[in-house]
């Protein structure tokens, strides 16, 4: 059984105009999105800016109020606040941000943010919550001194380190990344991205992995949903995204990796122009008449794209024969 | 669950001690200290402090050996005395009273009465500022109706209205009276920057650690708008001195036997004391000045002091 299984989630925001102040229009931030999280695994989500990434993060670790659909876990729908609460949610789904700074308050030490969700779901004494701090501090590479101090005097990688910890603190099952290393320069991603393998090796934590870094989604990932406009467009395995991209808007993401290959750079500028001449030409053929994207249809146990399923089930022997020939 | 954390740190029980010793040395100053270290680098502010903790010690004590009813009983030979004659050190006003005494005694009321009414009306003001701003919604709407409906009372005629019709008022009543008015200044400003503060992101982590509605408020959001509530309730300090001030020197302060800054300065009414007879308002008028002042360089110490970035004491 899947660890946490979205069905249908739909986060709407209500658009209001005019004298009263009336709801006027919605703006879908999510619009009906479906898919579930294992155990022990890495799932990534990606998407444009404004896709509803975010949002779909918010909305499992229980922040955003869910207009329809469920959230399941443990066989609850954890969209209720009572069920959150009676399961003691929190304590097996933690969250790191994308702002590091912002994420740890300014006023508080550094003990007293790691240890706060401590504080809250496990009654430790006095030193076994020290002694725990101090070891989260460690397992993510800080010294003990940084104990009493406040977040303003560490680096971005540093303090993304703390965020890590404060999220590992209690022992969490599933730990929702948003955007967990956008802000920070390539080695210190790198830095971070490998201390969440480490930490996931050994503690066995599920991670959904939101990101619109296709390099670093690779690096991490084994399964991973494409967002767009609120909708999924693809899901598959990295190598069903990465190798065998079906609908339009995936191969533009995957085309608009920078490659450093300077004596490809010609090539590689052709296959871009050419993805972006197909979904110039072809735009009306992968999104319904209202420009939004198809419900998903599998063309594998692990693959599915949204188009409709005739072109579905041909684009997908379109690749199988191009790959029987390379 | 602890084994868990035990197997993949090296840190156990045993190093305990040795590195929150560790930690402590390197920890950052307390916040006490920081401001102490910014009124050391700022000399102003420092005299500042000196008047103005000397001068409430000085006037809370002084006022406990001077006996009031004697004190403001008329005495006809001393009528308006220069500074210096018949043992007077300021003169005495036209019912022949010590100005000086009136002064001391009259200090402690203003500024009995402006800390009181800035500690209710502040810290009223604060959680009506706080509450609506982190929860918006039905609660923000309802409260600031209240608000809106308080703010179109016309303030000074409701505090003469309430004056004149409670019979036997006295500085603790005329407080309460004022705190209904005016706290309203500093629930708005409060309410703007909270509605900001609990937008961001280390307030989404505390929810997601569990932690609860209240306690965010007053220990997660509180604290960092604390830069902003220390300089309003300072400021405010200064204000609610010219208050009651204002309002005795009109007649609808405090009665007029009991001495106060404003019942001093009310006696520059007369244009024969603006002219001959100075010291009877002088020293009072010169005294709210100095407070004034001397109250404004604390706080703006104390907003230095809470935000890093204009700090001038020592590096930490």
């Amino acid at each position: 059984m899947s660890l946490i299984t979205i069905q249908n989630l739909k986060v709407h925001y209500p658009i209001r105009s005019g004298f009263w102040n009336r709801v006027t229009d919605e703006v879908p931030a999510v619009d009906g999105i479906s898919f579930a999280i294992e155990a022990g695994e890495t799932y990534g989500l990606v998407g444009e800016s404004g896709s509803g990434k975010t949002t779909t993060g918010k909305s499992v670790v229980g922040l955003e109020k869910v207009t329809s659909g469920s959230i399941l876990y443990q066989g609850q729908d954890i969209t209720q606040k009572a069920n959150r609460r009676r399961l003691n949610y929190n304590r097996d789904v933690q969250m790191i941000f994308q702002d590091s700074l912002s994420s740890l308050n300014p006023r508080k030490r550094i003990e007293d943010i790691i240890a706060e969700p401590l504080r809250n779901f496990e009654h430790l004494s006095k030193e076994d919550e020290k002694l725990r701090v101090l070891q989260l501090l460690d397992i993510v590479g800080l010294d003990a001194d940084a104990l009493y101090k406040y977040p303003h005097q560490f680096s971005g990688g540093q303090r993304q380190r703390i965020g890590v910890a404060r999220a590992v603190a209690t022992n969490p099952k599933l730990i929702v990344a948003d955007e967990p290393v956008s802000a920070l320069d390539l080695s210190v991603q790198a830095q971070v991205l490998n201390f969440m393998k480490k930490i996931q090796r050994e503690f066995g934590i599920s991670y959904l992995f939101i990101s619109h870094d296709l390099g670093v989604v690779r690096h991490m990932c084994q399964n991973i949903a494409i967002m767009n406009r609120g909708r999924l467009v693809e899901i598959g395995t990295r190598d069903d995204i990465y190798n065998h991209p079906l609908h339009i808007y995936t191969k533009r993401l995957l085309a608009a990796i920078p490659e450093t290959n300077v004596a490809q750079r010609a090539a590689h500028r052709a296959s871009r122009l050419a993805v972006e001449r197909i979904y110039q030409e072809q735009r009306a053929k992968y999104y319904d008449d209202d420009g939004k994207a198809y419900p998903l249809v599998a063309v594998s146990p692990t693959h599915s794209v949204a188009l409709p399923a005739a072109l579905a089930h041909q684009l997908a022997q379109e690749e199988v024969q191009r790959e029987a020939q390379a | 669950m602890a084994e868990n954390f035990n197997q993949h740190s090296d840190v156990s029980a045993a190093d305990l001690a040795r590195l929150s010793q560790e930690a402590k040395s390197e920890a950052t100053p307390s916040t006490a200290r920081i401001i102490w270290d910014e009124f050391k680098a700022d000399k102003p502010a420092m005299v500042a402090l000196v008047i103005i903790v000397g001068f409430i010690l000085f006037v809370m004590i002084a006022s406990l050996f001077i006996n009031t009813p004697q004190m403001m009983q008329t005495d006809i030979m001393n009528y308006f005395d220069k500074p210096g004659t018949d043992g007077l050190l300021l003169g005495a006003d036209s019912g022949g009273r010590s100005v000086a005494q009136q002064l001391i005694v009259g200090s402690r009321n203003s500024i009995g009465i402006a800390l009181g009414l800035t500690a209710i009306s502040s810290t009223f003001g604060i959680c009506w500022g706080l509450i609506p701003g982190y929860y918006s919604g039905y609660i923000d709407w309802g409260m600031q109706r209240v608000y809106d409906f308080m703010m179109m009372l016309p303030m000074t005629m409701m505090i003469i209205v309430l004056v004149t019709i409670i019979p036997h008022y006295n500085a603790i009543t005329l407080t309460l009276i004022f705190s209904i008015f005016y706290w309203e200044g500093t629930s708005r400003l409060i309410r703007s920057r909270t509605l900001a503060e609990s937008q961001k992101d280390y307030v989404a982590a505390s929810k997601t650690s569990g932690t609860s509605n209240l306690k965010i408020i007053f220990r997660e959001i509180m604290p960092n708008i604390s830069s902003l509530i220390i300089v309003d309730t300072t400021l405010s300090f200064a204000e609610n001195i010219g208050v009651e001030t204002g309002l005795s020197y009109l007649g609808f302060g405090l009665p007029p036997q009991t001495p106060s800054l404003g019942t001093m300065i009310a006696n520059a009414n007369d244009p024969n004391n603006i002219t001959q007879y100075w010291w009877t308002w002088l020293p009072a008028a010169l005294e709210i000045i100095i407070l004034c002042l001397s109250i404004s360089y604390i706080g703006q110490v104390i907003r230095r002091a809470a935000d890093a970035s204009q700090r001038q004491g020592a590096a930490d």
